[in-house]
C-alpha cells in the first residue's frame, strides 16, 4: 500500500503541469494543438474513449461479482469500484481542454440537443459518475463506522454497525445492478458518437460499439488488476493469487472477442474494395502501419501470455502485460482517429468529369509561410503542449486512486 | 421559403473570385475559407489532368451544401447549428462550445474553426495594420441569435451563410453576385417558377455525396461537353 502512495507525488505534477499548460491553451487558443481543419479531434478525444472504457470495465467487474457471485474476486470489489469511478472522473475532465469555449460548458444543460450523441454521453457519463461514487461510498460505510470517519454519513451515527453493514451490502448490491447495464451504456453510447458518422467510413460501422466494450472489459479489468497488485504487495500476493488469474484471463478473453470483431471489420472493407474502404485500410496498414502494429502485435502478445500457464506466476509478470496492454489500447485509440480523418470525405465521381478518387482539399485554418493553404491530408501529431495538457486525466486518476487507497482499506481481509 | 443555389460546371472558370469576395465580405480570418474552388483530379488548381491522352480541366467550387438532412445540426449538441424558416443552415455564434464534432460529421470538410484570435491570426499572417475588411456589423436572426459578426471569437466554428447578412435584405450571396462567369443561380427551391427550381428540373443537377443521403441544397449542372 505504501507503493501507491508514493505516487501521490507525480500524481499532483501531472495535475499541476497540465493545468499550468491549459491555461496557456485558453490564452491563445488551441493553435497549440496539432489539430487543424482537416484533422480536428485528436489526442483528447483519443484520451477520454481511453478512459471511457477503463471506466466501463471497472464497474462491469465489480457488478459481474455481485451479480454472479464470484467468491474469488469479491475483494476486489472495491478496488474495481475505485477504479472506475477514477477513470469516469478521467475521461469527463478530458474533455474539458478539447472544448474552444468551455466557458460556454452551461449551454449543454440549457440548450440540448437529445439527437445529438454527445448529449446522450453527457447523460450517461454524469449517471455513472454518480452510481461509481455511490459504489465506492457503499463499500467503505462499514469501515467508516467502525473507525468513526469517513464523510457525507453522519446519518449512520445512530445505527448500529450491523445495522450499516446490512446496509452497505443491500445498497452496494443495488448499486452494483443498476451499475451494470450504465457500464455497458457509457462505452456503447461513447462508440456511437464515431459509429453514426457516415462521413467517416472508419467509423461507420456497427461492429464499432460491441468492440468497445470488449476494450473496456479488457483495459477496466487490467486496471483493476494493477491497482489490486499494488494494494496487496508482494506479501498478499499469493493470498490473492487465484483471483488475478482470473482477472488476467477475463481480460485475455476479452482481447480475443476484440480481435474477432476486428478482424471481421477488416474483412469486410476489404472483401467488397470500394475505393473509399481500401484508401482507408491503406492508411491504417501503410501510412499509419507502425502505429496500428503497436495496437494489434501488443494486445495480442498479452492475450497469449494471459491464456498460458506461465502467464501470471509473478506480480511482475502481470504488471508488465497489463502496462504493455495500456499502450496498446491507447494506440488503438489514436487509430480511430488518424484513418478517420486522413481519409478525406469527399471522394468525388462525377458524371462527365471523370474523376475518381479525388479528395477534395480542406483549408487548413493558419495562414503558415511556405505552407499549404489548402490540404489534401492533414499530418497530424501532439505537439508538445497538447501532451502536457493530456496529462490532466493521468494526473487526476492517479491522484484519486492513490488518495483513496491511502486514506481508506480498499482490499478487506477474507471474512 | 427554401433558399438554393445552382452552380453551373460549364460556365465556372475556375478563377476563385467566389472564393476570394467570400473571405473578404464574411471577415475570414487567415486560413479560413468558407468556399473553395478545386480542379477535380489535380494536385493543383489550374494544372489540367492527362486523361487517355488528352488533357481535360473541370473546376468544381465547393462551400457550404446547406444540407437538409445536416448531419452537422443533427450532431450538435447545443443546438448552436440550426436551419432558419429559409432552410439556411446556421451557426449560433454566441451558443457554440467549440467541441468541433460538426466538423467531423461534416462530409464536405466546408467548417473552419476558429483555432486562435482572428486579429492576431492576421498580424502573423502579415495583413497590413489597420487594413480591415468585410461586412462591419453583427447579423442577428429574428430569435436575436447571433448568424454573423466580424471577427468571430477564437474557439468557435464557422461557415458560409448563403451570407445571411445579404439575403435577409433580398440580396443574392455575394458569391452568386461577383461571379464574373454568372455560374452562379440562387433562388427559393420551394417556388417552382424560380430560376433555381427550373434549372434542377430541366437539367441534369446532381448534388455532392447525394449517396449519404444528407439532401444538398447546393446543386451542380455538369458540364456537358468536353474542355481542351
Amino acid at each position: 500500500m505504501r507503493k501507491l502512495n508514493v505516487a501521490f507525488v507525480p500524481g499532483l505534477v501531472l495535475l499541476l503541469v497540465s493545468l499550468f499548460t491549459w491555461g496557456y491553451q485558453l490564452k491563445s487558443g488551441l493553435i497549440v494543438t496539432g489539430m487543424r481543419n482537416p484533422f480536428s479531434w485528436g489526442l483528447y478525444i483519443a484520451t477520454f474513449a481511453f478512459f471511457v472504457g477503463i471506466a466501463a470495465g471497472g464497474l462491469i467487474v465489480s457488478s459481474s461479482v455481485y451479480l454472479f457471485n464470484l467468491e474469488q474476486l469479491k475483494p476486489f470489489t472495491r478496488i474495481a469500484s475505485l477504479s472506475a469511478f477514477a477513470s469516469i472522473m478521467a475521461a469527463a475532465v478530458v474533455i474539458l481542454p478539447d472544448l474552444g469555449r468551455v466557458d460556454r460548458i452551461y449551454n449543454l444543460l440549457l440548450h440540448p440537443n437529445f439527437r445529438s450523441p454527445l448529449i446522450w454521453d453527457v447523460i450517461v457519463v454524469s449517471a455513472y459518475t454518480v452510481l461509481t461514487f455511490l459504489s465506492v461510498y457503499f463499500q467503505l460505510l462499514p469501515d467508516w463506522k467502525k473507525e468513526g470517519r469517513g464523510f457525507l454519513n453522519g446519518w449512520t451515527r445512530k445505527l448500529s454497525q450491523e445495522e450499516v453493514e446490512s446496509i452497505s451490502a443491500r445498497w452496494s448490491r443495488r448499486v452494483a445492478m443498476v451499475g451494470l447495464p450504465v457500464a455497458i451504456l457509457i462505452h456503447t453510447i461513447t462508440a456511437l458518437i464515431f459509429a453514426t458518422q457516415a462521413s467517416r467510413g472508419w467509423w461507420y460501422t456497427a461492429v464499432l460499439p460491441p468492440d468497445f466494450i470488449a476494450v473496456a472489459v479488457a483495459s477496466g479489468t487490467a486496471l483493476v488488476l494493477v491497482i489490486a497488485l499494488l494494494v496487496a504487495g508482494k506479501e498478499g500476493f499469493n493470498q490473492y493469487a487465484g483471483a488475478f488469474n482470473t482477472l488476467a484471463r477475463i481480460t485475455a478473453g476479452a482481447l480475443a472477442v476484440h480481435f474477432f470483431f476486428v478482424a471481421m471489420d477488416i474483412l469486410i472493407h476489404w472483401w467488397w474494395g470500394s475505393p473509399e474502404a481500401l484508401s482507408t485500410l491503406g492508411l491504417v496498414f501503410k501510412r499509419y502501419g507502425p502505429v496500428y502494429l503497436v495496437e494489434i502485435a501488443l494486445p495480442a502478445l498479452v492475450m497469449v501470455y494471459f491464456f498460458s500457464e506461465k502467464g501470471g506466476r509473478s506480480a511482475g509478470s502481470l504488471l508488465l502485460g497489463c502496462a504493455l496492454l495500456f499502450t496498446g489500447v491507447f494506440a488503438h485509440r489514436l487509430m480511430l482517429m488518424f484513418p478517420a480523418f486522413n481519409q478525406f470525405p469527399l471522394s468525388l465521381s462525377l458524371p462527365g468529369m471523370e474523376v475518381e478518387g479525388w479528395n477534395y482539399p480542406i483549408a487548413v485554418g493558419e495562414f503558415k509561410a511556405g505552407a499549404p493553404v489548402f490540404a489534401g491530408s492533414w499530418p497530424y501529431v501532439p505537439t508538445l503542449f497538447e501532451v502536457a495538457v493530456d496529462l490532466l486525466p493521468f494526473g487526476l486518476a492517479l491522484l484519486i486512486i492513490t488518495l483513496m487507497v491511502g486514506w481508506y482499506n480498499f482490499l478487506p481481509d477474507k471474512r | 421559403m427554401k433558399l438554393g443555389m445552382v452552380i453551373d460546371l460549364d460556365r465556372c472558370i475556375g478563377c476563385r473570385t467566389c472564393a476570394v469576395v467570400c473571405k473578404e465580405h464574411n471577415s475570414q480570418p487567415p486560413g479560413t475559407w468558407w468556399n473553395r474552388v478545386f480542379t477535380p483530379g489535380s494536385k493543383e488548381h489550374q494544372i489540367p489532368l492527362a486523361k487517355d491522352g488528352e488533357a481535360q480541366m473541370y473546376f468544381l467550387p465547393v462551400s457550404c451544401q446547406m444540407c437538409e438532412n445536416a448531419p452537422c445540426e443533427k450532431v450538435c449538441p447545443v443546438g448552436a447549428t440550426y436551419t432558419d424558416e429559409q432552410g439556411r443552415v446556421l451557426v449560433d455564434y454566441e451558443r457554440c462550445i467549440g467541441c468541433r464534432y460538426c466538423m467531423a460529421a461534416c462530409p464536405y470538410g466546408v467548417r473552419q474553426f476558429n483555432w486562435e484570435d482572428a486579429r492576431k491570426a492576421k498580424e502573423k499572417a502579415g495583413y497590413m495594420p489597420g487594413y480591415d475588411y468585410g461586412y462591419p456589423f453583427e447579423h442577428r436572426d429574428k430569435r436575436g441569435r447571433l448568424v454573423y459578426t466580424p471577427d468571430r471569437p477564437k474557439g468557435i466554428v464557422e461557415k458560409c451563410t448563403f451570407c445571411v447578412q445579404y439575403t435577409d435584405k433580398g440580396d443574392p450571396p455575394i458569391c452568386v453576385q461577383a461571379c464574373p462567369a454568372g455560374a452562379r443561380f440562387f433562388g427559393d427551391l420551394d417556388d417552382p417558377r424560380s430560376e433555381v427550381s427550373r434549372l434542377v428540373r430541366q437539367r441534369q443537377a446532381l448534388r455532392l455525396k447525394e449517396e449519404l443521403g444528407t439532401k444538398p441544397k447546393v446543386f451542380y449542372l455538369p458540364p456537358t461537353g468536353p474542355r481542351k
